[in-house]
C-alpha cells in the first residue's frame, strides 16, 4: 500500500536506477491556420511532455551532500528531490532508497491557519508519516527549537508569518530522518532562527546525515556541499565538487 | 495502509472538527440536513401522494434507516471528485500513501454519516417500533458499504484527476441512481421483470442489509446479495488498478 518503498539492506542511502522522467507542462496552442486560430480563441490550451530525467543512474552516499543544479530552473531539481523522497514516480526505472527521505520542499499546504500551533505541528508530522504518539515525546524539542512556546495554543493565522516556515522545519528535523531533501535551503527571511537551522544542520552533517540541497544561492552550495549534480536539458551532465560544476556553469554557454 | 492508522484518524477528526466549528448548532448540523432530506420525501411521499403504497410501515422510519447512508454515499463520492483536484500540494512533500487523500474524504464523511445516527433512535421512538436481532446486519452493512465506497472513490479520484468532465458526468450518475437505487421505495416495488437485475446495483444489497433488522421481508434472497457483493469486491479491485494506473499522472499534477 505504502507509497515510500524502503530496500532495509541497500547499500546507499538512495539510488536512482534508470530513471526517467517526463513532465507535462501546459503550454498555449501556438501556430496559424484556423483550426489553431480557433483553439487560441477557445483559450485552449495544449500539453506538451517534456522530458527531465532520461535513464538517469545515479548512487548517493551514506553522508554525502549533494547539491543538484540545473542550469536553468526548469531542469527538475524539485523533481529529483520528489523522486528521492518518493512523492513522484518515475515514469520507467526505479528509485530505492534504504530509509525514509524527509522533503523539505514548499510544502505549506499541509498546514491549516484555522487550526492552532500545536495542532499544526501534530499534522505535518501526520503527513510526515509520524504517527501523533510518537510526537509527544518530541514536542518540547519541537517547541524549544522552533521558539514556539509562546504562540503554541494560538491560531496560526494569528500567528506571524514565519511561523509555518518554522513548523515545517522543525517538525522535519524532528522526524529523526537519515536523509533530508532540502529545497531551497533555508530561505526563511528570519535570520535568527535561519542561524539555529544551519547550526543543526551543521551538526547533522558531522553525525553523517545525507542532504540532497536545490539551492539559488550558489555560495551556500559551495560551502556546505561536497558533490554536485549538472544537469542539462535531462542529462547529467557533471557529477563533481561543487566548485567544478559551478565553474562549467559558467563558462559552457547553454546549450539553446 | 494500516501503520499509519494514527496520522489518518489525526487528520480525519481534525477534518470534521474544522468542518464544523464555525457553526452555532455545531455536529447537529449531521443530523439536521438528513433529517431536512427525510421529513421533505416522507411528507411528498407519504402525505402528498400517500395513495400509492411504497415501502413499508413506518414509511419515515423506513425512509430514514436508507437516507443516512445514502446522504455518506452520495456526499463521499461527490467530494471525492475534488481530491485530486484543487488543492494537491500536500502530495508534494507528503510521505503517507496518495490513496490517503481519498481515505481522508471517505473517513470524513463516515464520520458524519455516524454523527447522524442518533436520528435513526429519534426516528424509532417516534414511530414506536423497534429492531429484531437482524439488527447486527446494520454494521456489516456499512463495513461493507465502506469497502464499496473505498474502490468506487478511488476510481471516481483517479478519473476526475485526469478528466475533469468525469466530475460532471457523477453528478448525473449520483442524482439517477438515487432513484434508481430503493431508497424512497422497497425492492419488493421493484416491477417484477426488473427485480432480477435489481441487485447488480450493489447498494440495493447493502441498503436491504440496513433494513433487514426492522422489515426481515426486505430480504431477497441471498443469491441477490450474493450478486451485490460480488460488484462490490469487483468495484474495489477496478478502482486500486485504475488508481495503481494514474498515481503516476496525478503525483504529477500535484
Amino acid at each position: 500500500m505504502a507509497r515510500i518503498h524502503l530496500t532495509p539492506d541497500l547499500g546507499h542511502p538512495v539510488m536512482f536506477e534508470e530513471v526517467s522522467l517526463s513532465t507535462s507542462r501546459t503550454r498555449r496552442r501556438s501556430g496559424s491556420g484556423r483550426r489553431h486560430q480557433l483553439r487560441r480563441l477557445a483559450g485552449e490550451a495544449s500539453r506538451q511532455q517534456i522530458p527531465l530525467f532520461e535513464q538517469l543512474s545515479v548512487t548517493v552516499e551514506e553522508g554525502e551532500q549533494v547539491a543538484i543544479i540545473g542550469r536553468k530552473a526548469s531542469d527538475g531539481g524539485v523533481e529529483f528531490l520528489r523522486l528521492a523522497a518518493g512523492t513522484l514516480i518515475p515514469d520507467a526505472g526505479r528509485v530505492r532508497r534504504r530509509d525514509i527521505v524527509v522533503p523539505i520542499i514548499d510544502n505549506s499546504n499541509m498546514l491549516n491557519a484555522n487550526m492552532t500551533v500545536r495542532q499544526n505541528i501534530y499534522q505535518a508530522a501526520a503527513f510526515l508519516g509520524v504517527a501523533p504518539d510518537d510526537v509527544g515525546p518530541r514536542l518540547d524539542w519541537i517547541v524549544e527549537f522552533g521558539g514556539m512556546a509562546k504562540r503554541l495554543d494560538s491560531y496560526l493565522k494569528d500567528a506571524p508569518k514565519n511561523l509555518r516556515q518554522r513548523i515545517i522545519w522543525t517538525v522535519s528535523f524532528a522526524t529523526e530522518a537519515t536523509c533530508f531533501a532540502v529545497e531551497n535551503a533555508l530561505v526563511i527571511g528570519d535570520e535568527e532562527f535561519e542561524a539555529k537551522c544551519w547550526d543543526h544542520v551543521e551538526h547533522l552533517k558531522a553525525s553523517g546525515v545525507t542532504f540532497l540541497v536545490v539551492d539559488d544561492k550558489h555560495q551556500r552550495l559551495e560551502r556546505f556541499c561536497t558533490r554536485a549534480l549538472l544537469f542539462d536539458q535531462g542529462r547529467l551532465v557533471a557529477d563533481t565538487t561543487v566548485g567544478e560544476a559551478l565553474t562549467r556553469l559558467r563558462v559552457t554557454p547553454t546549450s539553446d | 495502509m494500516w501503520g499509519h492508522r494514527q496520522a489518518l484518524r489525526l487528520l480525519v477528526s481534525r477534518e470534521l472538527h474544522q468542518k464544523y466549528r464555525n457553526y452555532r448548532l455545531g455536529y447537529l448540523w449531521a443530523i439536521l440536513e438528513p433529517l431536512g432530506m427525510s421529513v421533505t420525501m416522507w411528507f411528498v411521499f407519504q402525505v402528498l401522494l400517500g395513495g400509492r403504497r411504497l415501502g413499508e410501515h413506518p414509511y419515515f422510519l423506513f425512509l430514514t434507516v436508507a437516507i443516512l447512508p445514502w446522504w455518506w454515499f452520495t456526499n463521499s463520492i461527490s467530494a471525492s471528485t475534488k481530491v485530486f483536484q484543487g488543492n494537491t500540494r500536500p502530495l508534494v512533500a507528503s510521505l503517507l500513501p496518495t490513496e490517503f487523500m481519498v481515505a481522508r474524504v471517505l473517513f470524513t464523511r463516515m464520520g458524519d454519516f455516524l454523527l447522524s445516527l442518533p436520528l435513526v433512535v429519534v426516528a424509532m421512538l417516534i414511530t414506536w417500533t423497534f429492531p429484531g436481532p437482524l439488527i447486527v446486519l446494520f454494521p456489516v452493512a456499512m463495513a461493507i458499504q465502506l469497502i464499496l465506497m473505498y474502490g468506487l472513490s478511488l476510481f471516481v479520484a483517479s478519473i476526475s484527476a485526469v478528466v475533469p468532465d468525469f466530475a460532471r458526468v457523477v453528478r448525473i450518475i449520483l442524482r439517477a441512481a438515487f432513484y434508481l437505487t430503493p431508497v424512497l421505495y422497497a425492492v419488493s416495488n421493484i416491477p417484477k421483470a426488473a427485480r432480477a437485475i435489481a441487485p447488480f446495483n450493489p447498494l440495493v444489497g447493502i441498503l436491504s442489509l440496513y433494513r433487514l433488522g426492522w422489515w426481515g421481508n426486505e430480504h431477497e434472497g441471498w443469491k441477490a446479495y450474493g450478486i451485490s457483493f460480488a460488484i462490490v469486491a469487483a468495484t474495489v479491485v477496478l478502482g486500486i488498478v485504475v488508481f495503481k494506473r494514474l498515481e503516476g499522472r496525478i503525483l504529477k499534477e500535484a
